[in-house]
């Protein structure tokens, strides 16, 4: 319970208040057709998250006003969406009816299921009217801090229940490339200067770790000599082998002593029975020892 | 109701008749049975790419079989077997896998032994981007131009990962593509090569390589991979499997784990990921304009990238030591397409001085053409996705 506790607690950093109606007179009704406030929940996070066990209060003296219940499906937020709660103080009309009712200048809490991590907090302007809302400037953005907040009167600035605050409609990415590069020449030397950038740093990488390997292998060749590598000038260390001059040495040794003239072989046909299974067989199993 | 014996066989027969693909064909679906005998002809007959063209040219008779909708056997159909499978394609997660093999097979050896050839596969990446202007010029969006023109890449998996991504509906044609031009590297690049290299250049001989110590292996998919995915974490999962790969092969202590990978995993993942990328080309969304734009697009990708990279090796050379210059033949191998096109550079090497044998050398640009595209396609995600 404790583990499955603190794992609830690291997946929920990104459950966050995203917008807040507090008088609702004519904005949006709940599921029985009644003008409530309304607190809208974000999961700013990539991956779904369940909200269940969390406690929605407030009231700092009573973090566990309302701890939204277990075993409603709809209490998942898929990645990046909203979820919205209904502040009319008639939880037994739901999951999603709190405890409570909020009003302009309380604060809104949400604390995670150790009743004692805040997951997020707003407080609502005293001022904030009817049919308004005090909403996030972009979703789930900005943390605690309240200056990423603004009010939102249903003008220009959305009132916008269960949905972005920034309306998106288009891949604003795409689009700048499409009126901003028509051509693709921008992109183009961007994303190559990235590439040989990328790579040539990698090509130096290793052009220094080739050195650092070179001088280490030499110094230990000149220690299995009996020689001081500090003691060597630079002219007189030995050179790295190649593998012309290694197949030399080996040509050599083979012929000085006479080694392998005639291979001892015998061929055979021997069927090979394999009756047990690779996967209940304990040499499969084992894991071969490393190379020295 | 009273029915007769005869009329109740002939309602049966008709509903049967009508679930049977000769009910249910059209021109089209001919067609694409007949592009995926080609492939299928291509691959056994002329040995073309068998282990890529196989699956995808078998794929492509599987995904037009004409049957009426709802029989629920479709791979555009959720939750039937086929649709399960295309999954892999669709999320993209064959690709990664896939790299994991590649890195498992991958000897990087002759690229950390001559690290500069790293940058004659940046440079081949210019195909991608060449081909991007071009599809744009031709009315492309920049996320479709951007998918299209990851063929240049010459490597299937990220074209798939990629156009996943960006431009799903064209996702068949862009892997048919991309796959069919790769089995075509050994007639498309030998004339670019020739036509940008003169006899002397083509007789240059490199010295051979320096021996690359056990350690140096081990340190490179490490590096390899903070490095390039520091750059551009979206194409971690291509890179991170790829370098993953690679360690499992080269730290000598896995050594089973980088056979399965490199063998049955790569395989599994080759057959399903080829015969559904096959089967996805149903006519209705591949027998289109936009197909053929996508074919001449890939061509352009494949001719500016090997031109890019011969090139790049002959300007490359204007700056480099008299007895370090590089042969041009090599910088076709910078795009990718492994160990296809650094064969290619081999055979003509040998066919002007039958002792310049060139395929380690050719064999540095090809894999880091690998790592090239894959860091391109990181670029393309994060600009466009």
């Amino acid at each position: 319970m404790a583990i499955s506790t603190a794992a609830y607690a690291q997946g929920r950093k990104g459950l966050c208040i995203n917008e807040v109606m507090v008088q609702n007179d004519s904005s949006v009704v709940d599921d029985y057709g009644l003008h409530h406030g309304w607190i809208e929940l974000y999961n700013s996070t990539h991956a779904s998250m369940e909200i269940s066990s969390v406690y929605l209060t407030n009231d700092s003296t009573k973090p566990t006003l309302y701890p939204v219940p277990l075993g409603d499906v709809n209490t998942e937020i898929p990645p990046l969406q909203h979820v919205i709660f209904w502040a009319d103080g008639e939880p037994n009309k739901g999951t999603f009816h709190v405890s409570f009712k909020i009003k302009p200048g309380e604060t809104i809490y949400i604390y995670d299921a150790d009743q004692q991590t805040i997951l997020d907090k707003v407080t609502i302007p005293t001022d904030l009217k009817a049919n308004t809302t005090f909403a996030r400037k972009a979703d789930g953005k900005g943390g605690m801090n309240q200056n990423a907040w603004e009010v939102r009167d249903g003008g220009d600035k959305y009132i916008t229940p269960s949905s972005n605050n920034i309306i998106v409609d288009t891949n604003t990415k795409v689009e700048s490339f499409r009126i901003l590069d028509k051509s693709g020449v921008v992109l183009t030397v961007m994303a190559m200067a990235i590439v040989f950038g990328a790579l040539l740093v990698l090509c130096l990488c290793f052009y220094a770790i080739s050195k650092i390997g070179s001088a280490i292998s030499k110094a230990n060749k000149m220690r299995s000599q009996g020689v001081e590598p500090k003691m060597v000038s630079k002219e007189d260390a030995p050179g790295h082998d190649s593998g012309e001059e290694i197949a030399a040495i080996v040509m050599a040794l083979h012929e000085h002593l006479n080694a392998h003239d005639q291979e001892n072989t015998i061929l055979t046909i021997n069927k090979v029975k394999k009756a047990y299974s690779p996967w209940s067989s304990k040499i499969y199993g084992l894991r071969e020892l490393p190379r020295r | 109701m009273e029915q007769s014996l005869s009329e109740f066989m002939s309602g049966n027969l008709e509903t049967f008749w009508a679930m049977t693909g000769f009910a249910n064909a059209t021109w089209q679906h001919f067609v694409m049975l007949a592009v995926g005998m080609f492939f299928l002809y291509l691959a056994i007959k002329k040995n073309f790419e068998p282990m890529l063209l196989v699956p995808i040219g078998f794929g492509i008779l599987i995904g037009n079989i004409p049957f009426a909708s709802g029989m629920e056997v479709g791979i555009y159909e959720e939750g039937t077997v086929l649709n399960i499978l295309y999954n892999g394609v669709s999320a993209g997660w064959y690709p990664p896998l896939v790299f994991l093999g590649i890195g498992a097979m991958t000897d990087f050896t002759a690229l950390i032994a001559n690290p500069k050839l790293m940058l004659v596969g940046a440079a081949a990446q210019f195909g991608i981007f060449g081909a991007y202007m071009v599809a744009l010029a031709l009315g492309f969006a920049p996320d479709q131009a951007g998918a299209i023109a990851i063929i240049g890449g010459a490597d299937g998996p990220t074209a798939i990962f990629v156009s996943s991504k960006l431009a799903p509906n064209l996702m068949g044609a862009i892997a048919v593509s991309a796959y069919s031009y790769m089995a075509l590297v050994p007639v498309i690049q030998p004339p670019i090569m020739r036509l940008f290299t003169t006899k002397k250049e083509r007789l240059i001989k490199m010295k051979p390589a320096r021996a690359v110590s056990q350690n140096e292996k081990i340190i490179f998919p490490i590096v390899g991979l903070l490095l390039t995915c520091f750059v551009v974490p979206t194409a971690l999962p291509l890179l991170g499997m790829l370098f993953f790969g690679n360690l499992l092969r080269e730290c000598g202590v896995t050594t089973r784990l980088a056979k399965t990978a490199s063998n049955a995993l790569t395989d599994i993942v080759t057959i399903l990921l080829g015969m559904t990328v096959g089967a996805s080309t149903q006519a209705s969304e591949f027998l289109t304009l936009e197909t053929i734009g996508i074919f001449f697009l890939g061509f352009m990708a494949f001719i500016i990238a090997s031109s890019s990279g011969v090139l790049f090796v002959k300007l490359f050379n204007l700056v480099l030591p008299k007895d370090k210059k590089l042969n041009p033949l090599i910088g076709n191998a910078g795009v990718s397409a492994v160990p296809m096109s650094a064969r290619i550079s081999n055979n003509l090497g040998l066919e002007y001085d039958p002792s310049n044998y060139l395929l380690m050398h050719a064999m540095g640009p090809n894999v880091a053409g690998v790592i090239g595209s894959a860091t391109a396609a990181g670029v393309l995600l994060a600009f466009l996705g």
